[in-house]
């Protein structure tokens, strides 16, 4: 059975998260990906690892190595107009581009869906852009950390009241570029699903910063609301729903409903403190939390991680552990379910990777080809697929264009 | 006038709480109609969620949590203890393009609408289940709840100032994320459809979903056995890299003083010198503890004074702008109020603004991508509970007489 997408070409230039993991979720469920690099030193994210053994390679970037698996790596500097001229090439005979080319830069290159269409009116053309292509913002210059804080998660995570000097924090990895990448993803499939369906190509523009503030739960309301500020400094008006250590590692409790706080008790074997009217329900559980703490940590710190987490569940009783790499890799729902995925690339070596976020049941979600090294399709692309000549070729070369 | 892209596709939405309706709301987004099965027996919890006009708590309609996640469906109130509310649900069903639901494994079969079920009478139907564990696994029926799936993904043990225990993300992050996954499947799915006559299910698990989002934590175990450690704001490649204090909102805000704070980037040498002669201390640029990443790596802790100094004396504001105009990466540190306030976001027309019957007109986030060929809007203000309940049963082809006996009945709570 062939993938959903793989009657789909694609072109991407893109680099570190938010353009690879996009055209990467297209690309693992069959679309051909062309994935376009900067000659000489290619997508940063090449540079950032992990790297095995430590030493920094840029074919051995772990980072690089899961965001572009399915894609074929050429090299093309756009900022030349020749270079410009070889994307318009492949953009007349692809059915998407992705990119996520800062704006000052894409104004610099002359990349735009004007550009574009004229090339290919059937193109869906997908922008992934930090703050967006218009607004007082658009130019800004961009890191994931300030496009993150931007968008409103940083002020949500930290130390809370107890540690009130303690700054805002980030959340682990480059999340503002993931979430940038799969809301483009969802929107592009909307754009191709019309097209399928008889519209024309289209420019489809992605603001990460907006696709940050979309998902901030109910934080955001507060202030149309409540005019109240949600920061991480609030005091959570429910408990307990907390990280605590156990023997081996640490657990997440969670209990919501009434019933899971019984359980869990029960599970504690009745304490008599637990009887005590000031834990009487979730909101006095809150208030009262710096005293139920106590009694918690002291039952916790002698409990092991999974035990507590199966014996919780028994009852229907929402706890989870806090899973090092180490738990997932070694998990036993996670083995049955198969969702780490063995890659071999030649220079790298082989590992694991985090595999399919989803199972269809008919178009399969597969891993063909590991990451391109840099430039390995230069000849099969320019020269098969364009029809350049070796010496046209060469010359490319030798001008620096790819 | 173009039609946006999901014109005329039906999703019968048998999701709650926040990860499934993310993930119609993108639909919603994109022009389906989607029709929430809801009931007055047991109203989706978010409905009973702060925050409320005024914090106070006295109706399903007025959350403005349920509100910002609902923009744009239909709301139709069914009680399955009545046979005729199964009834009414297999004709939506036969009518709708995609099913979803986001119940722990198995309880959709048990309900009576598992995948099985619907393909009889809906062979090409798209069926997605987002549950927390996916169907399948010794853990498939284990409850799943918004907070503690970010633990469970593996993200809390890489998140973290150093030498503290692991942190939270701040939000259900695992939720949205698989919401929009989701919403991609189903894309990818309807597409696959339209050229086949095929449809298929989906089966999701949140968790799997989430790791996704660590390969970089996930590949340092693999590639070197060993867990990556927390490091705060930090990154082993750009200095400074990190979130700084800046002056206080002026105003209090509910009695309460509050901290602002900057994000601030640099990627490369250049782009610290630039910060240098930004704060007024050109001379850091070529200051031996700072003129390499190594160097600056090496002494980060006195490189994060040094910035503090500056920012702590000076509005979030001016921060972002003065080193933007010098070319720095640097964001606000936004909360909801400034993020409401953003002019930035008002130029961009992100907003959505609309009338409900019960709340007014309140700010909500809107739509992060623009299509010009197709293009997107929100037209509607989240549905109060089962305010489409009358509509929709007529256009499923019950007569006024026949909804009004259900009604009666209690079919309809």
């Amino acid at each position: 059975m062939a993938g959903a997408l793989s009657d789909l070409k694609i072109v991407e230039v893109g680099e570190l998260v938010s353009a690879p993991y996009c055209s990467k979720m297209l690309a693992d469920m069959g679309a051909e990906v062309i994935k376009i690099e900067r000659p000489g030193s290619g997508d940063r994210a090449r540079t950032r690892g992990p790297f095995p053994k430590d030493e920094a390679h840029p074919e051995k970037s772990g980072l690089f190595l899961y965001l572009n698996t399915n894609k074929k790596g050429i090299t093309l500097d756009i900022a030349k107009p020749e270079g410009m001229r070889i994307l318009e090439q492949l953009a007349a005979g692809a059915d998407v581009l992705i990119h996520n080319v800062a704006p000052l830069e894409m104004d610099r290159v002359g990349l735009t869906w004007e550009r574009m269409r004229r090339v290919n009116p059937n193109l869906v053309m997908t922008s992934i852009v930090p703050f967006g292509l218009s607004g007082p913002y658009r130019n800004f210059r961009a890191e994931d950390l300030t496009v993150w804080a931007a968008g409103g998660v940083c002020v949500l995570n930290g130390g809370g009241p107890e540690h009130a000097d303690l700054p805002p924090l980030k959340t682990f990895g480059s999340q503002a570029g993931y979430q940038g990448g799969v809301h483009a993803a969802a929107a592009t499939m909307g754009a191709v699903f019309a097209h399928a369906r008889g519209e024309s190509g289209q420019h489809v523009e992605v603001s990460v910063q907006e696709s940050i503030a979309a998902i901030l739960e109910m934080t955001f309301e507060y202030w149309p609301y409540m005019k109240m500020i949600a920061t991480r400094l609030g005091q959570k008006p429910l408990q307990p729903v907390e990280t605590m250590q156990c023997k081996d590692g640490y657990i997440y409790l969670c209990c919501i409903e009434e019933h899971q706080w019984r359980g869990f008790v029960e599970i504690m074997g009745n304490p008599e403190w637990a009887n005590e009217e000031i834990f009487g329900d979730r909101l006095k559980r809150a208030l009262n939390w710096d005293a139920l703490k106590v009694f918690l940590e002291e039952w916790v710190s002698q409990q092991t991680v999974l035990d507590l987490y199966r014996k919780a569940q028994a009852k229907r009783v929402p706890f989870a552990p806090v899973s090092t790499m180490g738990d997932l890799l070694s998990s036993e729902h996670l083995r049955a379910r198969g969702f780490f995925v063995e890659i071999a690339q030649p220079m790298a070596g082989t590992h694991k990777y985090p595999g399919a976020p989803l199972k269809y049941q008919r178009t399969p979600w597969e891993i063909r080809t590991p990451a391109p090294i840099l430039g390995q399709h230069n000849e099969e692309i320019f020269g098969t697929r364009l029809g350049l000549s070796a010496a046209q070729i060469s010359e490319l070369k030798n001008k620096g264009v790819i | 006038m173009a039609k946006p892209p999901l014109s005329g596709i039906k999703v019968c939405d048998f999701t709650w709480v926040w990860a499934g309706p993310y993930c119609t709301l993108q639909l919603a987004h994109m022009g389906a109609e989607v029709v929430r099965i809801e009931t007055k027996t047991r109203p989706c919890v978010t409905r009973m969620l702060p925050p409320w006009p005024d914090g106070i708590f006295d109706g399903l309609n007025k959350s403005g949590y349920f509100n910002q996640y609902n923009q744009g469906k239909k709301s139709l109130s069914l009680n399955f203890k009545h046979p005729e509310a199964k009834e009414i649900a297999w004709k939506l069903i036969k009518e709708s393009d995609v099913v979803i639901n986001n119940f722990a494994a198995g309880v959709i079969d048990k309900m009576g609408f598992g995948y099985e079920e619907v393909k009889k009478v809906r062979p090409d139907i798209v069926m997605i289940s987002l549950n927390g564990y996916g169907d399948t696994g010794p853990y498939r029926e284990y409850v799943a709840y918004g907070p503690a799936q970010v633990p469970l993904s593996g993200l809390s043990s890489l998140t973290g100032y150093k030498g503290f225990p692991p942190m939270h993300a701040g939000f259900s992050y695992a939720d949205p994320n698989a919401g929009v996954h989701g919403a991609f499947a189903i894309l990818t799915a309807l597409y696959h459809r339209h050229k086949t006559g095929e449809g298929q299910y989906i089966d999701m698990s949140q968790w799997e979903c989430a790791m996704d989002l660590l390969a970089e934590g996930i590949l340092e175990y693999t590639m070197n056995d060993r867990e990556p450690v927390r490091n705060g704001n930090r990154d082993a490649f750009m200095a400074p890299h990190g979130i700084f204090r800046c002056q206080d909102l002026p105003e209090k805000v509910m009695d309460v003083t509050i901290d602002e704070w900057v994000s601030i980037v640099c990627a490369n040498d250049d782009e610290w010198a630039r910060l240098a002669r930004a704060i007024g201390k050109p001379e850091l640029a070529a200051d031996p503890r700072f003129n390499t990443l190594a160097a600056r790596k090496q002494n980060e802790d006195e490189l994060e004074k040094i910035i503090t100094e500056w920012t702590v004396k000076r509005r979030v504001a001016y921060v972002v702008d003065t080193l933007q105009a010098a070319g720095v990466a640097a964001g606000a540190c936004a909360d909801n109020k400034y993020l409401c306030e953003d002019p930035h976001l008002a130029e961009r027309k992100y907003w959505i603004e609309l009338e409900h019957p019960e709340v007014g007109v309140r700010r909500h986030c809107g739509i992060p991508w623009r299509m010009s060929g197709t293009p997107c809007e929100v037209k509607t203000a989240a549905p109060c509970l089962g305010q489409h309940t009358d509509q929709v049963l007529a256009t499923l082809g019950y007569r006024e007489d026949e909804i009004a006996a259900l009604h009666q009945k209690g079919a309809l709570d």
